[in-house]
């Protein structure tokens, strides 16, 4: 397997796309099978590509259509309270890598305080006059 | 051995007040466990033990037994999942849709563009969507917002594995300035003369420090809520702990080698 960092981006090559889209799609179908399997849960996946007419489905027509029926039997809120579409998704992303990277940045702070504090200790560092006057 | 506990005690005191200045969040998190194995910042290292990613083992694509690890389980599949139906929506520009119900019923579902055009038209068994006039132009719009958050999300992404990658430069660091300096190992390594050498250093260091911020700050030093004795990391002024933040890291001899950047 490569794992050569792949941008987040439309693929503009088509014969690179094609081959993208194959082993991911065959990815996707294989994690909705083993989530659907270790959870015990309904699920679905579909996919409509430009390359053929009908969509891409798992576990089957008659597998989707049953999960459907079930989908639209839920409540419309509840259908609501939990879909998200590309925009929300990738927002909520966002939020949480960035929190992510705050506590990143505060555990560095950390260890920076911590090594200055050792190399104080050590008498690397001199507490002179501030090396810039007028700091704001 | 109770003059070592004891000693302990207060160094762990005084290694927090030393640190709050630069370091401003609540005391709850500043627990040292001086008790407990591990080393002066506990924390951080537990932090660096609960990576997310850790502890990739061989499961058997069998109903899980165990009701919490099956719950876990779907929560972090369930996200997974959705990531692989936005990434293939994304690279290669299809539309697609995800639907699960949860362990509790609840239904989930993840569409490109939207879940219920692609329900629609799965049902009604017309395999091409509308491709002219507003429509299309919604589309267009919607593939536009989509690729600026990727941009911004990708950018968010490197920015954390540089801060990552950084972290793991002060590590490295820190185990290479332990080996030398005898002071730096874990607390409960040390002696009790290393102890109380330790905590005469870090006293003086205290005062000195306490000194160099009422140097830097512009305001006076009565509002500064690390100087009490029993010092709370919390209320106080906030511009005076900007303050210290901005001045203690432009103090402090480091540079972080290229790696983080300061951001939004």
């Amino acid at each position: 397997m490569t794992r050569k960092k792949v941008k987040l981006a439309y693929i503009y090559n088509d014969s690179a796309r094609r081959a993208t889209y194959k082993k991911r799609k065959k990815g996707l179908m294989k994690k909705v099978s083993e989530l659907s399997t270790l959870c015990g849960v309904d699920a679905c996946a579909i996919v409509y590509s430009p390359y053929d007419a009908q969509p891409e489905v798992w576990p089957s027509p008659s597998g989707v259509q049953r999960v459907l029926d079930r989908f639209r039997t839920v409540p419309q809120m509840d259908q609501l309270k939990k879909m998200v579409n590309q925009d929300g998704f990738l927002r909520q992303r966002i939020t949480k890598t960035c929190d992510q990277l705050k506590r990143q940045r505060k555990d560095n702070r950390e260890k920076e305080v911590t090594q200055a504090m050792f190399q104080c200790l050590g008498g690397g560092v001199s507490f002179g006059q501030p090396a810039h006057d007028g700091l704001e | 051995m109770d003059n070592n506990r004891e000693l302990k005690k207060s160094l762990g005191g005084i290694l927090y007040l030393i640190n709050t200045p630069c370091i401003i969040f609540p005391p709850s998190i500043w627990c040292l466990h001086i008790s407990s194995s591990s080393s002066i910042y506990p924390h951080v290292l537990a932090m660096v033990s609960e990576k997310p990613a850790m502890g990739r083992r061989k499961i058997k694509i069998e109903k899980i037994s165990k009701k919490n690890h099956l719950q876990v389980t779907f929560s972090k599949r369930r996200a997974g999942l959705f990531k692989k139906a936005s990434e293939l929506s994304t690279l290669c520009g299809v539309d697609i849709a995800v639907i699960v119900f949860s362990p509790a019923q609840k239904a989930f579902s993840f569409g490109h563009p939207d879940v219920d055009s692609i329900t629609r038209r799965f049902l009604s068994g017309s395999p091409s969507p509308p491709s002219s006039g507003l429509p299309q132009l919604i589309e267009t719009r919607r593939n536009a917002n989509a690729h600026d958050q990727n941009v911004e999300l990708t950018r968010i992404l490197d920015h954390i594995e540089a801060e990552k990658k950084y972290g793991e430069v002060l590590d490295r660091m820190r185990r290479a300035d332990r080996s030398r300096c005898c002071w730096e190992s874990p607390i409960e390594e040390l002696e009790l003369h290393e102890l109380e050498q330790l905590r005469g250093a870090l006293e003086e260091l205290k005062k000195a420090v306490a000194k160099q911020v009422s140097n830097i700050l512009i305001e006076p030093t009565s509002s500064l809520p690390f100087l009490a004795v029993n010092g709370g990391g919390e209320g106080g002024d906030f511009a005076a702990k900007l303050e210290i933040d901005n001045a203690s890291s432009a103090a402090l001899p480091f540079n972080n080698f290229g790696y983080a950047r300061k951001i939004c």
